[in-house]
């Protein structure tokens, strides 16, 4: 994470790009991982913070705006409430159904996005950028995003709060039994997943000078974190970044060797790994017993 | 009823009714828990035990009747608070939280329990050590749950329950699936708890177990309390004799008798 600090270093807009997107997944990554990955509650629906969070500042510019502070804080109180009000409802759901209505919140979202006129519609809105002089600083600030959603995700997970989302995730019953409000916990979880995602977006609209719906709710902004966090280990706090390093190096590579099969290599790789490291590669470090514990766990996860 | 002895009662079961569907697993079931005695609830297999369990606990919401905790009437409580009014469980499925340690496991309990809003993690984790001594777990309290052999898992999930600092302690069918030393283990640990103060109520259908521990018992059969009062009146008792072994099994042994 340290290294990344010098990516500007290189003075090349191309590799500036790519890692400020790798930092931008991971942190949306970081933001599924705290509903998905701690609480078990697997949202398709993320994307819609990321969303969120790009549509306030493109708003606040229009204002007359444009300032990261004012547009990160922006996204983290807004997104922190609509996953408050969405939540409150949805979360009641046990399992399943609650990704298919996450799905329908980023799909009516978009809609939303294309169909309001002081969002653009359609056609989007300009958001106005730092001279090129300053252009690193939307580099910097996507790192600190990240930083703190990595920082963040560490302390919950040792604090009374995660275990809470953990025994949710293992049994929703037995926790409930245990004295813990199964949906006051898991909206909390998606609320604070929420702002995760809702801040890498309003960092991203202004470095991205331009948000539409097509930019704000992409389907990459929501399959890729979900991805990310698989490889790299659901529910762990390295995961998510070590995930969104690995799967966008890979994806850049691909895209660069075979630009037409790309999608078709990228898939595959999605596959394998969750045919052979269902727990992600971070379950791999603390193994103990190599091999033969690595075969009895995967023919666990079988039927 | 005197005011000194609606003090002694812990809980009180009042016509309480439970309907599935067509089924009433629990049909009119009524009877009173002393503080700090143990009550022993037995019947045979689908008699209504767990039905009966749930509804203590708050799970499921009675059809007819209701459940008094002190003052409280359970079913006006939400299920995740019902451990703060003092009442624990466990379950006949054992359910520990898989890929957590099971010193883990427990200090979710301290932490969430009736006692857990003030403490903080570290306080739960202390109060968990000693816990985990109690019922035997000190050697394996930083290994997976899902490693725990069945006496353990059973340990776990008396160890969680006690972690949320009961005065009321539901036990499904703890004994279940163990062997005669790990049994008589067993018993030992819950007279111990019993002797904490915490007043239990221990389903089972083991008869020699309970009987060994509980000087009072409620026999549920399809869903009927079909008697009550100490082992040896009950295990005597015709009705509980035909519930456990068939009518053909009742008679011929009333006619021995009369021989």
């Amino acid at each position: 994470m340290g290294l990344l600090l010098f990516v500007p270093g290189f003075h090349n807009d191309y590799i500036n790009l790519t890692f400020r997107n790798i930092l931008m997944y991971a942190a949306m990554s970081y933001g599924w991982n705290m509903i998905g990955g701690y609480t078990g509650y697997v949202s398709f629906g993320n994307v819609a913070f990321f969303g969120i969070g790009a549509y306030c500042s493109a708003v606040l510019s229009r204002a007359g705006v444009n300032n990261l502070f004012a547009d990160v804080g922006l996204a983290l109180v807004v997104c922190a409430l609509f996953a408050i009000v969405v939540g409150l409802p949805i979360l009641r759901l046990r399992g399943h159904y609650f990704g298919i209505a996450t799905l329908g919140v980023a799909l009516g979202l978009t809609d939303l996005a294309n169909n309001l006129d002081f969002l653009g519609g359609s056609g989007g809105l300009n958001l106005k950028q730092a001279d090129q002089a300053h252009f690193y600083l939307y580099y910097y600030a996507m790192w600190v995003v990240t930083l703190v959603c990595m920082v963040a995700t560490f302390f919950i997970a040792r604090s009374k709060l995660g275990y809470a989302f953990v025994a949710i995730r293992e049994n929703e019953e037995a926790a409930q039994v245990l004295g813990i409000a199964p949906t006051r916990y898991k909206v909390t979880a998606w609320a604070i997943g929420a702002m995760m995602g809702g801040a890498a977006g309003a960092v991203f609209a202004p470095a991205n000078g331009f948000v539409d719906p097509g930019t704000a709710f992409a389907l990459d902004n929501n399959v890729f974190p979900i991805a990310m966090a698989i490889l790299g280990g659901m529910g762990t706090a390295s995961g998510p970044f070590i995930g969104a390093l690995l799967l966008s190096g890979v994806n850049e590579i691909l895209q660069q060797k075979f630009l037409w099969l790309h999608s078709l290599f990228f898939g595959a790789i999605i596959v394998l790994i969750v045919l052979f490291l269902p727990r992600g590669l971070m379950y791999l470090v603390g193994l103990r017993g190599g091999l033969r514990r690595w075969f009895s766990d995967l023919r666990a996860f079988r039927v | 009823m005197s005011v000194a002895e609606a003090r002694d009662v812990c809980l009180r079961v009042e016509n309480v009714g439970m309907r599935f569907g067509g089924l009433w697993a629990l049909d009119d079931v009524s009877f009173k828990v002393e503080r700090g005695t143990i009550l022993g609830l037995i019947g045979p297999n689908g008699s209504g035990k767990t039905t009966m369990m749930n509804v203590i606990s708050g799970v499921y919401k009675p059809t007819a009747g209701s459940v008094l905790f002190g003052e409280k009437r359970i079913a006006d409580v939400p299920t995740h608070d019902v451990c703060h009014l003092g009442i624990a469980r466990t379950f006949q499925v054992v359910k520990p939280f898989a890929s957590l340690t099971v010193r883990e496991n427990v200090a979710v309990g301290a932490m969430y329990g009736r006692l857990g809003a003030k403490r903080s993690g570290k306080d739960a984790f202390s109060r968990t050590d000693e816990l985990l001594d109690f019922v035997g777990l000190g050697r394996v309290t930083d290994r997976p749950a899902s490693d725990l052999t069945i006496p353990d898992r059973k340990r776990l999930e008396v160890a969680k329950a006690l972690a949320l600092d009961p005065e009321l302690l539901l036990l499904d069918e703890v004994m279940a699936g163990l062997n005669h030393t790990e049994v008589d283990e067993a018993l030992h640990l819950l007279r111990e708890v019993n002797q904490r103060g915490v007043t239990l109520i221990v389903v089972e259908h083991l008869m020699k177990a309970i009987m060994s521990i509980s000087k009072h018992v409620i026999v549920l059969a399809e869903g009927k309390k079909i008697a009550e009062g100490s082992p040896l009146e009950v295990t005597s008792s015709p009705v509980v004799i035909e519930a456990y072994l068939g009518s053909r099994f009742a008679k011929r042994q009333q006619e021995e008798r009369e021989r």
